[in-house]
């Protein structure tokens, strides 16, 4: 089936509600981060999402790293 | 005296404490040393890359700069006197209007100097933003699609919804001729070009392009905007000392 259409795709396949809640935001230690919750208080770090380019050289939140949130 | 009487003890009280020093020492020694740039840095760094989301939220696997992010950040930088400078980066295919006018709005009004830098993609949106900073860069390869702005949705067949879609136009030219050198005509015929883009209106406008119709301000790098970047931040404290005085 091929839809020509101008409607973005999640308009016409909406996306189950709970596929949003896997990504937050959180501050850790000063940190601002887009982690994906994984089981528990673990979560692993996507995104570093601080403007300050110092944050990017921190080894301990590299994209791809598990961080325990408390 | 009293100091010597206050190091003495200092000294003497360790050795109870703790039985060998030398375990203490090895211990240090076991530690990295991680080297720390300075604490703070005086320019910092916005990245705005994929979809600049707008009202809707899009699904987590885009990958999308949120304006509910971005603007808090610029406030921070406005207010932080330790910083001096942003230097913003686009790699973006563009996205909601609103949300992209919010964001060039917010650092075209900006009292610190601002450097952008074009790598990779700076496309429909991405154009306002990209004219908002003080001088703008584009790299050799990076291109901006300029079009004309559509609509996504429910679209009512009035003839309303042409002029509310013609206004919403008027606001993206008019944001972009008053920001950067490219004349109103000149804008406009890019927008509404015909034949360049594959079934679509619109011109792809590659690097020294961007340059020669005064839409960027010149092409080159991170090194090359950096450097303006400083430049422009000695000018904005000569001016602020000047005024002093």
């Amino acid at each position: 089936m091929i839809l020509y259409t101008m409607m973005p795709e999640e308009l016409i396949f909406p996306l189950d509600s709970s596929t949003y809640n896997t990504q937050k935001v959180v501050t850790h230690n000063g940190i601002p981060l887009l982690v994906e919750k994984l089981e528990g208080p673990e979560c692993r770090v996507l995104r570093v999402m601080s403007s300050d380019p110092n944050h990017y050289m921190n080894d301990a939140y590299m994209p791809g790293t598990k961080i325990t949130l408390t | 005296m009293d100091h010597q009487m206050q190091n003495n003890d200092g000294q003497e009280q360790p050795k109870e404490d703790r039985p060998s020093p030398l375990m203490e020492k090895i211990q240090q020694l076991g530690q990295t040393n991680v080297p720390q740039l300075s604490q703070d840095s005086k320019i910092h760094c916005l990245t705005i890359v994929g979809q600049i989301e707008g009202h809707l939220q899009l699904p987590p696997q885009n990958k999308t700069t949120k304006y509910e992010h971005l603007i808090p950040q610029i406030v921070a930088i406005e207010q932080n006197p330790k910083i001096e400078g942003l230097l913003v980066i686009l790699n973006t295919v563009g996205g909601d209007v609103e949300a992209g006018l919010a964001i060039s709005e917010m650092l075209a009004s900006l009292s610190k100097p601002t450097v952008s830098i074009v790598l990779g993609g700076g496309h429909s949106i991405g154009v306002p933003i990209a004219v908002s900073c003080d001088h703008s860069f584009i790299a050799e390869t990076a291109t901006m699609t300029i079009h004309p702005i559509r609509l996504t949705g429910l679209v009512i067949g009035v003839p309303q919804t042409f002029e509310y879609l013609d206004k919403m136009q008027d606001r993206v030219i008019n944001f972009v001729t008053k920001h950067s050198n490219i004349e109103e005509q000149q804008f406009k015929d890019l927008m509404f070009a015909k034949g360049n883009l594959t079934r679509d209106i619109g011109t792809n406008v590659v690097g020294s392009d961007a340059v020669q119709y005064g839409l960027i301000d010149s092409v080159g790098g991170v090194g090359p905007a950096l450097q303006k970047l400083n430049e422009l931040i000695d000018m904005n404290k000569d001016e602020s000392e000047g005024l002093v005085q």
